[in-house]
């Protein structure tokens, strides 16, 4: 019953409102005139008996209030009641709810953007079984710039180890998978017959090869992904236990993953699995062919990476006395690491994010101290309004819960925007990558796959609900971090001071004038130390852009095809494609010239060599110097771009019958060869068999390989008709007026052979820019963090500023009423901050020169005492900062 | 300026209830014969003043035990009316019982040695 009569009660209260409080009103007035009517009838004049019933009556504002509460709903609708004045509370001071929102909403959404970045790389665990106790197992050889664990060596610790219950171990490779439609370039993976196990994948169709199958001189069977399978083969069924042809030999698909599985390595997804069939003979010396392995370990239950490692580095140590002599000089430097799988994913990108975290975290902190400013501000000016409302008979609990639902609605508003803010943030990081990535033909071992800044994982930095939530409750945490503080001073007992006129000189305590000036020193320094921060590095990336980088990026298309199987096993086979190629490239229309070669430039190197220098004594083998190498047609120089210095390149009459020749660039020229470079002779090494005499012919100009920031190497050309490569890398120059075609690069490759397939196919240009992608954003997020870091400042300035004004308004208006000049009082008032500004812009230098030194790497070309990216750093601060108190509309509205 | 909480007004919160009730339990009566009435039966003890008084009303007549229309006072003024439902009637009952055996334990407590 009372249920039912109390939901009546509230519909009628909340929708019938008008009615409810007429009748209310009505009621009291009549209990009003019956107790006059009372008076009256002792002999109380009408007056009298009017103001003794109202006496009485204890006031009607304050009687109809205590009725509303005793309402059903009434906590709800006053909630209701609060959030609607706080909107037009809100909306009826712009500028301060502008200021606010900004602030916040900014320190939102850098927090929010950088939580969703960290929880993805670092937090949100893998998606195998038992992801904690998965390691990286590597071994870094820094003589011959190895980093993987050889396959004697893992067989010996696959039987001794006891701290893993599993060591598994893949190679990386590529080949061509023809006969199944359009030929296409797969990436393939030999893995060990436990490392699918161990990861947890189950074939979507057929099955996983066993032990006994990944053996030496086993079955041809393979796994395929599910990628592969659709879009190859059409999803069709019936490829289990047919075969495919990679590379000229024929497979057996005996399984299909499933397509949610992903590859422990962020630069590859593999299209293809075979079996590793690792050698079973533990034995290491130098004529036996080795493999390096990558390898991911199971640790027992109970067992740590520590201890792991630990057992590792015995084991080294005692393999070390194992190994041939010649091997002995190769491992000097060596070291074992034992790693978890996740940290090493996300590899050195572990320590900056921690930082950015910490760093955006107080800019967070920041602008909820700029927006408790702004509102103490606000509560000042409107102490009087506060007083009227608490006299008609508000409790202080309703007057702070109104403040709070105020904050929270602000805090609401500048959610949205900073969730907006961290969604765009998001999809900047995740957009930066080459459209091609996510088709099938590009994967090479020497191209980073999908070329986000964080690799593969950038895919899974989303706005997902965790984030959301995140962002939730971060709004609220806000709102009571900035929002409880001017409630509570705002509304205080001792409110009749404010009443009672203007005679009160209103001082903040002292404390809290200390607490203001800090953090507005704080954030100026911040803002300069930033903002020339990210002058430098946009320096430097100017610098970097500038750079000449020995090639011409200009009119010119590149392409890859690889040629592999058992067709072309044969050097001179090799040879003739090439020749063949070249020779229809340069017959295509718009062609100025084209060449192939093992690497383009900005490639990362593919092949050293060791080498030593005619007449120099002769150093033991795993000692002598080795530089990178590069096959090249006759026309790569010209080609490429690249000019050479002295002598001429290669021609028609470098075959492999006469006597080795080189070009060399000028880093090597410099190093090595000193005076006259051409004709010098120097021998090159292999294993096997003895030392290649080599005579240089030419000197060309540094070209960079491995990215567009390396400092050029040492580098030596070789004819490719002299050192046939299987990596055949096009590049075709255009004269400028016709546009290349890829599709002609794609018809002259399949007519000299049709089953290679070509891929990888872009502008030299668009390399270039790729390659300059991860400076690009990270001097982008730094410009933009910066300019953040700035407009929170001067967010701040302005917020000090009109409290200072606020708590003044009295004196300024008394000094102006006694005749002093405007801009007297002007700079009375203004003079504190300016000085505030100044002291921040010095620190702010300072804390400029700490910072560049932690981005020395970063830095190329720029020093970091950058007195230019200093100066204009200092200038736009105090230039903000001098801008805002001059056109405060608090200042001219007092 | 909030509403002053005095302990006693308190500790009347509970009873308050129960003298409205009581004192509708002869007839129907306005606002401020509600309050008469509760002075005359308390023999002047109790004052009721309007700012408790009409939340009571209200929060009573919400929950079911009151009910209220609008009619004519004795000098013809228009006046909103309480009367006791018959759920007021049975907690008028239920509740003076209650406070019966309250007295008792109280008054036994108070002059045990």
């Amino acid at each position: 019953m009372s249920i039912w009569s109390r939901s009546e009660s509230l519909l009628r209260n909340l929708f019938r409102r008008n009615k409810v409080e007429r009748h209310l009103d009505d009621e009291l007035q009549a209990y009003v005139a019956l107790m006059m009517d009372e008076k009256m009838a002792r002999g109380v004049s009408e007056e009298e008996a009017r103001r003794e019933a109202l006496v009485e009556l204890g006031g009607v504002t304050q009687v109809k209030q205590a009725v509303r509460e005793s309402w059903v709903g009434s906590n709800l609708e006053s909630v209701g009641q609060d959030i609607r004045f706080g909107w037009r509370m809100l909306k009826r001071s712009p500028s301060f709810t502008l200021a606010s929102v900004i602030s916040l909403g900014l320190g939102i959404g850098a927090t929010t953007a950088s939580f969703s970045a960290v929880y993805s790389l670092l937090i949100r665990p893998l998606a195998y079984p038992d992801a904690q106790r998965l390691v990286w197992i590597s071994n870094l050889w820094p003589k011959i710039h190895m980093d993987t664990v050889l396959s004697p060596d893992f067989v010996e610790a696959r039987s001794q180890s006891r701290s893993f219950e599993q060591l598994s171990a893949y190679t990386v490779g590529d080949d061509n998978l023809t006969d199944a439609g359009e030929p296409v370039r797969v990436s393939c993976v030999w893995v060990t017959a436990n490392f699918l196990p161990m990861l947890g994948a189950v074939p979507q169709l057929g099955r996983l090869f066993t032990e006994s199958e990944d053996k030496p001189g086993g079955p041809p069977f393979v796994l395929i992904s599910d990628r592969l399978w659709r879009h190859q083969f059409n999803a069709n069924p019936a490829i289990i236990n047919t075969s495919i042809t990679l590379d000229g030999g024929k497979q057996t698909v005996i399984g299909i993953l499933p397509p949610h599985f992903r590859f422990p390595d962020l630069q590859l997804e593999p299209d293809v699995y075979g079996p590793q069939r690792v050698d079973l003979d533990a034995s290491i010396s130098i004529s036996k062919r080795l493999t390096n392995l990558n390898v991911i370990g199971l640790l027992n239950a109970g067992v740590g990476a520590p201890e792991a490692l630990a057992e590792m580095r015995t084991f080294y140590a005692s393999r070390k006395a194992s190994y041939a002599p010649g091997f002995q000089n190769l491992m000097q430097g060596q070291q074992t690491r034992v790693d978890g799988l996740q940290g090493h994913l996300t590899g050195e990108d572990r320590k900056p994010l921690l930082i950015l975290m910490g760093a955006v975290a107080l800019v967070l902190l920041i602008a909820c101290a700029n927006v408790a400013n702004l509102q103490l501000a606000r509560a000042g000016m409107r102490r009087r309004e506060i007083s009227v409302r608490g006299a008609l008979g508000a409790s202080r609990t309703r007057l702070i819960r109104q403040f709070l639902a105020e904050s929270l609605l602000l805090a609401m508003i500048a959610a949205s925007l900073g969730f907006a803010i961290a969604w765009g943030v998001t999809a900047v990081i995740q957009r930066t990558q080459l459209p091609e990535a996510a088709s099938i033909n590009v994967y090479t071992q020497g191209v980073p796959l999908l070329r986000l800044p964080f690799g593969k994982l950038s895919l899974a930095i989303g706005v997902d609900g965790w984030v959301l939530a995140f962002t939730l409750g971060l709004a609220l945490l806000t709102t009571f971090l900035f929002g409880l503080l001017p409630a509570w001073r705002g509304t205080r007992p001792n409110l009749a001071r404010f009443l009672t006129g203007p005679a009160q000189r209103v001082t903040s305590g002292r404390e809290q004038k200390v607490l203001r000036r800090i953090l507005l020193v704080a954030e100026v320094a911040l803002g300069v130390a930033l903002l020339a921060c990210a002058g430098q590095l946009t320096r430097s990336f100017l610098h970097v852009l500038q750079a000449d980088p020995g090639f011409d990026a200009a009119n010119a298309l590149t392409g890859v095809t690889l040629l592999s199987g058992p067709k072309y096993q044969a050097g001179e086979t090799k040879n003739s494609f090439a020749e063949q190629l070249v020779s229809r490239l340069e017959g295509l229309p718009g062609t100025r010239s084209a060449a192939i070669s093992s690497i383009l430039p900005l490639d990362p190197y593919d092949a050293r060599s060791a080498f030593m220098m005619e007449g120099a004594p002769k150093p033991p083998m795993g000692m002598r110097p080795s530089v990178p190498v590069i096959s090249v047609t006759p026309g790569y120089f010209r080609a490429a771009g690249t000019p050479l210095l002295e002598g001429r390149t290669f021609n028609s009459e470098d075959s492999s019958n006469m006597g080795v020749v080189a070009v060399v660039n000028r880093a090597f020229a410099a190093r090595y060869l000193h005076e006259e470079a051409i004709g010098k002779r120097f021998d090159l090494n292999s294993w096997e068999g003895d030392p290649r005499p080599v005579t240089v012919v030419g000197v060309a100009v540094d070209t960079r390989h491995g990215g567009t920031e390396q400092a050029p190497e040492p580098e030596v050309y070789f004819p490719m008709a002299q050192f046939p490569q299987a990596a055949m890398r096009i590049i075709v120059r255009g004269d400028g007026a016709v546009a290349l075609s890829s599709q002609a690069m794609r018809n002259a490759v399949t007519a000299t052979d049709k089953e290679q397939p070509l891929f990888d196919v872009q502008t030299m240009e668009a390399r270039a820019q790729a390659s300059l992608g991860q400076r690009r954003l990270t001097t982008l997020l730094l410009l933009l963090f910066s300019i953040l870091a700035v407009l929170l400042a001067a967010v701040g300035v302005y917020g000090v500023f009109s409290y200072t004004v606020a708590q003044r308004a009295h004196e300024i208006a008394i000094r102006l009423a006694l005749g002093s000049a405007r801009a007297r009082v002007l700079r009375l008032v203004v003079a504190e901050a300016v000085w505030l500004v100044a002291a921040g812009g010095v620190i702010g230098l300072a804390g400029a020169f700490f910072l560049s030194k932690l981005l020395r790497n970063m830095l190329v070309g720029v020093s970091t005492h950058d007195a230019v990216s200093l100066c204009v750093a200092w200038l736009v601060m105090t230039a903000v900062g001098t801008l805002l108190q001059v056109s405060s509309r608090t200042w001219w509205r007092s | 300026m909030g509403q002053a909480e005095s302990p006693q007004t308190n500790l009347l919160q509970g009873t308050l209830d129960l003298l409205v009730l009581k004192s509708l339990s002869t007839g129907e009566l306005h606002g401020l014969g509600v309050s008469r009435r509760i002075e005359q039966i308390t023999g002047e003890t109790f004052q009721v003043k309007p700012g408790s008084l009409f939340p009571a009303l209200h929060r009573m007549e919400e929950s079911g035990s009151l009910k209220s229309f609008w009619g004519e006072s004795e000098n013809n003024r228009r006046a909103k009316f309480y009367r006791l439902t018959k759920a007021g009637e049975r907690r008028l009952g239920v509740e003076a019982e209650e406070w019966g055996k309250i007295v008792a334990a109280m008054t036994s407590a108070l002059s045990s040695i």
